[in-house]
């Protein structure tokens, strides 16, 4: 039977990739339709209960620049703030919140059914409507074909996914959902090529059973950090401790002795894991020098005993795993509520995709988030919105919007995932990103907000919001560029003790920010009526400038060569000049810019030269 | 001239203004400094002190940034869309001797310019739409050649080693990057505390490592700054005359250096007024004796990085027995054939015939060694080794700035920043390192495990 409503975008997926897609595409005003298998698992945190991080907060922090919903609903559900990096610059703090699992589910769930636009069926999708190589709509389980011109697809682990405990193994998506067989098989017959990957999580545990008393208390940070550039600390809910405890020698011993239980050293387990989240048997044997592991001990939500053991994923034997949680510290007596497992799935290459996140294959058709074989509900997000935003673009007949990598890590994330795909669960780092000075997350409103407004994306009250606060810092530079303190005045004098540096002449405000050894905060002590939220903004601003500027000069070399499309066909093997390892890798990699040539590993400006001229060259021979 | 959809041709380059030496080193009494791009005329009106009129010869002193006198000279402007690249173009025409050429360039690198890299006038020109197709060809071997000869000359300044030594660098730099980059994004884990008395320690013995290196490539820019030449073939077929001859004619000896091996002599002259070092090699055949065997040795491993190879051949000697086995010349970029003892025996097929004894054919080999040597006309030979010296100097400014942050307890992204920049002028020459080739070392050193 067709459904008798028609929508202009169909999101499959209600985790963070589906929420942010379908939200993203009904702020833009396209009648959206989210599928889900299960109204109740909407804004699911299927691995740890936390978010944000290094790099991962600082998507967060765009994704909330554009008005998406993870921070907003992360505010409302997280139980403990800490800002990371607080001792060093701006550029690279970033914050992390445990969240509570059923109130973050409650927050996306009721965000989604406020949105205008948006309506929500339960059903599992088994095939997608094709026409012509495009996509016009999907199937569910029951027959019922919806239609639309664009589809986004977030459908995680979903693909062929093989759970394993031990020798045992099942097949299935996360613990407890049913892997949707029908939607993926139609989907391999497509030409997109297939990855493997791996990931894991540790066993759950019974916080009435463990012993904090022994254990290392970590509180949240005061004064707290917020996730969203809307909230306050005061929509936060009831704030919860975390703990950290280790493994020992005799966690270490019993492990070495199961290894070859270990579905990831039998052989068992094909799919590769991430290098930044090893299983705990993955960082025994590989760090064989340590004697000891971090456990962050994360409370999973406010009204429930479990918890969440960070730093001991495994697929051990489950006899093995209650043996190595009761050798640690405080866990002695502890109850397991959840078997640690590993689970291995496949993924779409994202090099199949292109850079709006649309699938070459058929048009209208979207992947996002652990489908293209990230990891992380930040990752996922990032790409879900990004994915909205563009199919909403696509049926409005306007042109695409994808930000560059010096202008969002959201640039970098889907830059690095269409160019060179990935062999293990992409996560984001801040050293992934060339720009990190100028991508904080401090800025990110003042980055991507206006943009947002014109694409449609960003509400009126979040854009008066922004309006205003950039109001207030203008102003304020503004002010600070006209005050000066003569050299004999109190407040230089003032300053001079606060700071220990001496002013032998008249000076401007703004400039003395300039100094390293002058920060916000002395300023704050000598001038009256000053806004501390936007006196950061103009310090960080001004600290930052010399290498905003130097590296100002390096982004248009790159802009310019992103301009530059290189042919798919180039035979770089008779290019004359090039080293032949640099040969092989252009063939392999084949960049379709020279800016993205420009980043592979080896690339010196000689060869880039080379690849320009001879570019160009071809271009004037076929009589371009 | 085509136009070509993929091209902005203004956009194309980055706005940099590049900078070079546009004759070749010593050649005549008159060099040339050439400036391409956005500040080309602003640069050349700064080094004159005074407003200059498009396309007009003007005399004018030329100074550097600090106002010092470096040279007198002619000095001409084009502004964009007259100018062979397309871009403002200056010109200044100093004395031609190498210390004026280097001042001159200093100075334009001083004010805002940048080294052009070799062939990179040529590559403008042709992005801009000033050549055809047919000069594109010519453009890409240029490009080529050009880095090929960086290569070769990188390779003789040290030996062979140079590569190495960069590379060598470039690993300790991102050992400490890998520091530095895994304290930011994984500030949780504990084994990555704060180090910084340890970080200063090891930058500031990167540094000396990159000053010993700088200095020997600055040595070797300075000696090697015009070409080298090797004489070879089999022994006593007149190959020490003939740099006697070289050397004694043109009577202009800059030094006279004993082989580092006491089997090469190496003796640096002028050659009409190019910079040039003459290498003597011991007679290679084959041969048992140990000590003879290892001058052997020496000097084959010397040929590759000669940018000509003249193999003389005995005009007297019975026919099959003149002519030095192939062998011994694989890998040698340029090789011209040289037959003496012309004064003895008739000429044969070599490419030039001599008597290093009456001196008969001379004029012809130095016009074809002239020719050979084949300097490019933009001037990017001189200039690659010295690009070579330019990125190695600044990766150190990059490496004494993090230093100076370091001490200062400023914020480690700016240290990170800085160590960044500093590996990618190494990358200049080596070949760049990726974020993914970072963190995969981040991955292999540290348990990284939340």
């Amino acid at each position: 039977m067709q459904h008798p409503e028609r929508f202009d975008v169909i999101v499959v997926g209600g985790g963070h990739a589906g929420a942010e897609a379908a939200h993203a595409a009904a702020r833009m005003g396209a009648k959206t339709l989210l599928l889900t298998q299960s109204v109740e698992t909407i804004g699911q945190m299927s691995c740890n209960p936390a978010l944000g991080g290094i790099g991962k907060s600082h998507l967060i922090r765009e994704i909330d620049a554009l008005d998406g919903i993870m921070g907003r609903c992360g505010d409302l559900a997280g139980i403990h703030f800490r800002t990371l990096n607080g001792s060093k610059g701006p550029a690279v703090r970033a914050t992390r919140a445990q969240a509570d699992r059923s109130l973050y589910r409650q927050a996306v769930r009721r965000t989604l059914e406020a949105a205008p636009n948006l309506r929500i069926f339960q059903q599992s999708v088994v095939d997608l409507c094709v026409e012509h190589e495009r996509v016009i709509g999907v199937v569910t389980q029951m027959g019922l074909i919806f239609s639309a011109p664009a589809v986004v697809l977030t459908t995680g682990t979903f693909l062929g996914g093989k759970i394993h405990i031990g020798g045992a193994t099942h097949s299935g998506g996360r613990a407890g959902d049913p892997p949707s067989i029908a939607l993926a098989e139609r989907l391999r017959a497509l030409p997109f090529r297939v990855g493997r990957l791996k990931t894991g999580t540790p066993p759950r545990i019974d916080g009435r059973t463990v012993d904090y008393s022994v254990m290392e208390r970590q509180p949240g940070d005061s004064p707290r950090p917020v996730l969203s550039f809307m909230s306050t600390p005061a929509v936060h809910p009831k704030q919860r401790d975390c703990f950290i405890t280790h493994t020992n020698a005799s966690t270490h011993d019993l492990i070495r002795e199961a290894l070859p239980r270990s579905p990831l050293y039998s052989g068992q387990i094909e799919g590769r894991g991430p290098r930044y989240c090893p299983s705990i048997e993955d960082k025994i044997v590989r760090f064989a020098g340590k004697d000891s592991h971090q456990v962050f001990v994360e409370p999973e939500g406010l009204d429930t005993e479990e918890l969440y053991p960070n730093g001991i994923s495994t697929s051990l034997p489950f006899d093995v795993q209650l043996a190595l949680v009761h050798s640690i510290r405080g866990f002695e007596q502890a109850h397991i509520t959840r078997p640690g497992y590993a689970i291995e799935y496949d993924f779409f290459d994202p090099r199949d995709l292109q850079r709006t996140l649309e699938t070459n294959a058929l048009g209208g058709l979207y992947f996002a988030g652990q489908i293209n074989g990230t990891t992380g509900y930040e990752e996922a997000a990032a790409q879900g919105l990004l994915a909205g935003i563009n199919a909403a673009l696509k049926i409005q007949g306007k042109p695409e919007w994808v930000p560059r990598r010096d202008e969002a890590y959201l640039g970098v994330l889907v830059d690095d995932l269409v160019s060179n795909g990935t062999n293990e669960p992409y996560r984001m780092f801040t050293s992934r990103a060339e720009y990190r000075l100028r991508l904080r997350e401090d800025n990110a409103d003042l980055r991507l907000t206006p943009t947002g407004r014109e694409l449609g994306v960003v509400g009126g009250h979040r854009w008066d919001s922004y309006r205003a606060k950039r109001e207030r810092i203008d102003a304020l530079h503004h002010r600070l560029s006209n005050t000066s303190f003569a050299a004999s005045s109190t407040q230089a004098e003032q300053l001079a003790m606060l700071t220990g540096s001496t002013f032998s002449r008249d000076q401007q405000v703004i400039a003395l920010l300039r100094r390293p050894e002058v920060k916000a905060e002395h300023l704050l002590a000598v001038l009256d009526d000053i806004d501390a939220q936007s006196l950061e903004q103009v310090e960080i601003e001004i600290k930052y400038q010399g290498y905003i500027e130097r590296q100002d000069v390096e982004i248009d070399r790159i802009r310019a060569h992103e301009a530059i499309r290189l042919p798919g066909d180039l035979d770089y093997g008779s290019l004359h000049g090039l080293s032949n390892e640099l040969k092989e890798k252009l063939s392999q990699v084949r960049p379709s810019t020279l800016a993205y040539a420009a980043r592979i590993p080896g690339m010196t400006p000689a060869a880039l030269s080379l690849l320009l001229v001879h570019t160009r060259k071809r271009a004037m021979a076929s009589g371009a | 001239m085509s136009l070509d959809p993929f091209f902005e041709p203004r956009a194309t380059h980055g706005e940099e203004t590049i900078a070079a030496v546009a004759t070749p080193p010593g050649r005549g009494g008159i060099g040339v400094v050439r400036l391409s791009g956005p500040l080309a005329i602003e640069i050349a009106q700064t080094m004159c002190r005074r407003l200059l009129q498009p396309r007009h010869a003007t005399l004018a002193r030329i100074c550097n940034r600090a106002g010092d006198l470096v040279d007198q000279g002619i000095v001409l402007t084009f502004p964009a869309g007259a100018s062979f690249t397309g871009e403002p173009v200056a010109e200044i025409q100093g004395h031609g001797g190498p210390m004026v050429m280097r001042n001159i360039m200093q100075a334009a690198l001083e004010l805002g310019a940048r080294m052009a890299r070799p062939g990179e006038f040529s590559e403008r020109a042709f992005l801009n739409g000033r050549m055809d197709l047919a000069q594109a060809e010519a453009v890409a071997d240029l490009i080529a050649s050009g880095s090929q000869a960086a290569a070769r000359g990188a390779l003789r300044s040290l030996t062979g080693e140079f590569s190495t030594l960069v590379l060598s660098i470039g690993r300790s730099l991102l050992a400490i990057r890998v520091r530095v980059e895994a304290g930011i994004d994984f500030p949780e884990e504990p084994l990555l505390a704060e180090e910084t008395t340890a970080q200063v320690g090891e930058l500031v013995s990167l540094r000396s490592e990159l000053a010993e290196l700088l200095g020997k490539t600055r040595q070797g820019v300075r000696l090697g700054q015009g070409a080298t030449i090797a004489i070879v073939g089999p022994p006593n077929v007149g190959k020490s005359s003939l740099l006697n001859l070289l050397s004694g004619e043109d009577n202009a000896i800059v030094s006279a250096i004993p082989g580092t091996t006491r089997d090469l002599l190496k003796v640096d002259l002028e050659l009409r007024g190019l910079p040039i070092r003459v290498i003597d090699t011991a007679g290679l055949r084959d041969t048992s004796d140990v000590v003879e065997g290892e001058g052997i040795r020496r000097a084959l491993a010397m040929l590759p990085t000669a940018d000509l190879v003249l193999a003389i051949e005995d005009l007297v000697a019975a026919s099959g027995e003149d002519k030095l086995d192939p062998k011994w010349l694989e890998g040698c970029s340029s090789i011209l054939r040289v037959g003496n003892k012309l004064d003895l025996a008739p000429a044969r097929h070599a490419d030039i015939n001599i008597s290093v004894h009456t001196g008969e054919g001379m004029e012809r080999l130095r016009d074809s060694i002239l020719e050979r040597l084949d300097f490019e006309p933009d001037g990017s030979t001189f200039t690659a080794r010295a690009r070579h010296v330019e990125a190695l100097a600044r990766s150190d400014v990059h490496l004494k700035q993090a230093i100076e942050l370091l001490e200062t307890r400023f914020g480690a992204e700016f240290v990170a920043e800085e160590l960044r920049l500093a590996h990618e002028c190494l990358g200049e020459i080596v070949g760049r390192v990726s974020a993914d080739g970072l963190l995969g070392e981040i991955f292999s050193n540290f348990c990284i495990g939340k």
